[in-house]
């Protein structure tokens, strides 16, 4: 058991495997500067299809 | 005058200057303009005053290829034909289903719409017809196009009464033309069959046949097969070129403002593309119907729209707690790309009570089609987001490229083509003014000699052309 685990509080190793998962929501994530439209900076009028729908972006949950 | 049969016409001792086969919109139309004209019109029908099984049966026939009404039940053959189960929808074709189109083979008319245009308010007398009113555009790409609402006349009851005070019309019942003959040049006579037997041959100057947009076909076929060519002589296109309005439930569609489209007594809406919308995605005339979707279906879309757009099915479902109207099914119909292969053949081992050949009719819907239908909806959901007037569905059959349905609608129940008019011989069978290509006294009436289909009903069209012919046979059959 590495130093910093033996540091911890039981409490605190408990909330981190729970947070554990959702560290994937953060990975791929478009950057910032790039020149292209990711999904954070989509055009919330463009028109898409989910299911059969024919949406506004915006629609979406 | 109506007479109930060939053997009372034979003891009035009429003589007419001309022959028309079939009492259908298109017959009685130009017997009528023949008939105020001074000429002497005689109107051969094949059924009499009521419907009959024993009549029906001869209009039996089989389909090959896609799924198709039975032919007997599509068509009737009583007095005044088909109008019989009109529902009365109204609407011209529309300009642009004149002009060729350069995606698709085999379009465009000699006419132009405007040659039409002029017979319009005749039309309007003939069907009971409130004014028709302009589209409005809705968007660069689809346009709120408006059918209005014929009480969905009977031509027989409305006409019975002129037609039997007429002395220049006789219409006689119960006879029925089994073949024209002809020299190549001429029609010489027509071959009738009364009473359950063959009544002999009868002899006019000019014939017109309007017996309906499959029979027309059928009966110019056979009559070309008995005298060897002599009816249609250049017969390429003859049978060819068939076209139906494929009509299928495509999808639904929200709407935040329902009764912003009603007009008509029933509150249905219709929706067609522009021209330039058609030339930017290269797809065939289309109309989207709106028909008020029914309570459990728009719960069910509900629950679908939750799924992906919560705001939008929470903002629906709170329309629907206040009894507020706000989704339709969409019903597309289409117009078919005019196919050489869609065409209307003689049975090779059946035949009716009177020996002729039933139809075998082949008619197959085309890639073309299919992309209309998908991007017709995609346009109209657009338009629909664009506006901000709602959203659309498409179904899914149509999303996953799955088989058309079967137990849909299918169609309109409307038979265009096989006489197409043109003027390339190869590639039709009427010219400009409904005349046999090559015969000096044949023409034809009604939809078989449509190009194209368009997307609107074909009985206000139809109306009109024979309108037009009826006035052309004025000029040219001289008492």
């Amino acid at each position: 058991m590495s130093f910093f685990i033996k540091r911890m509080s039981r409490r605190t190793l408990v909330q981190t495997l729970i947070a554990l998962p959702a560290l994937s929501l953060f990975r791929n994530r478009p950057d910032a500067n790039a020149d292209h439209a990711g999904p954070s900076r989509a055009d919330p009028d463009e028109i898409v299809e989910v299911n059969g729908w024919i949406l506004k972006r915006s629609d979406l949950a | 005058m109506i007479f109930d049969s060939y053997e009372a016409y034979r003891a009035a001792n009429f003589a007419p200057k001309v022959c028309i086969l079939g009492s259908g919109p298109a017959g009685t139309t130009i017997a009528r303009k023949l008939g105020a004209a001074g000429i002497p019109v005689v109107v051969m029908e094949a059924g009499s005053r009521d419907f009959s099984d024993e009549s029906q049966d001869f209009y039996r026939g089989t389909t090959v290829g896609d799924f198709y009404f039975d032919l007997d039940i599509t068509r009737l053959r009583l007095m005044g034909g088909s109008s019989n189960h009109w529902a009365g929808w109204c609407r011209v074709l529309d300009k642009q289903d004149f002009e060729p189109k350069a995606w698709a083979p085999d379009t465009g008319w000699p006419i132009r719409r405007a040659d039409i245009e002029p017979y319009l308010p005749e039309v309007r007398d003939i069907l009971d017809l409130p004014d028709f009113r302009p589209d409005v555009p809705i968007s660069d790409d689809i346009r709120w196009v408006q059918l209005i609402k014929s009480p969905a006349v009977r031509f027989a009851e409305k006409f019975a009464d002129e037609l039997d005070k007429s002395k220049n019309i006789a219409v006689v019942l119960n006879t029925y033309a089994t073949e024209l003959a002809g020299d190549g040049k001429r029609v010489t006579g027509a071959r009738l069959w009364s009473n359950g037997q063959d009544a002999g041959s009868f002899a006019a100057d000019y014939f017109i046949v309007c017996t309906g947009g499959l029979e027309n076909s059928r009966l110019l076929l056979w009559s070309n097969q008995r005298s060897n060519g002599g009816v249609v002589p250049n017969a390429t296109a003859l049978g060819r070129y068939w076209m139906e309005h494929p009509t299928f439930e495509g999808g639904d569609a929200i709407l935040g403002n329902y009764g912003a489209f009603e007009v008509d007594a029933v509150n249905e809406a219709f929706f067609s593309p522009t021209l330039a919308a058609m030339e930017r995605l290269r797809i065939m005339n289309f109309g989207i119907r709106l028909i008020e979707k029914p309570y459990p279906g728009v719960k069910n879309l509900i629950a679908d729209l939750a799924c992906t757009a919560p705001n939008m099915a929470e903002w629906m479902s709170s329309k629907l707690s206040q009894n507020l109207r706000c989704a339709a099914q969409l019903y597309v119909a289409w117009e078919q790309a005019p196919l050489a292969s869609n065409q209307i053949e003689l049975s090779k081992t059946d035949v009716d009570h009177a020996g002729v050949p039933r139809i075998e009719l082949h008619w197959k819907k085309s890639e073309l089609e299919r992309r209309t239908l998908l991007e017709g909806l995609r346009l109209f959901g657009a338009t629909l987001i664009e506006k901000n007037l709602g959203r659309v569905r498409i179904a899914d059959w149509i999303g996953n490229g799955a088989d058309y349905p079967t137990d849909e609608e299918t169609a309109g129940h409307h038979h265009m083509g096989g006489t197409r008019m043109g003027t390339d011989v190869t590639r039709s069978v009427v010219d400009a003014n409904c005349k046999v290509h090559g015969m000096d006294n044949l023409y034809v009436g009604g939809s078989s000699v449509f190009c194209t289909s368009g997307q609107a009903n074909p009985t206000t069209t139809i109306t009109a052309l024979a309108c037009r012919l009826g006035e052309h046979l004025s000029k040219v059959v001289f008492v």
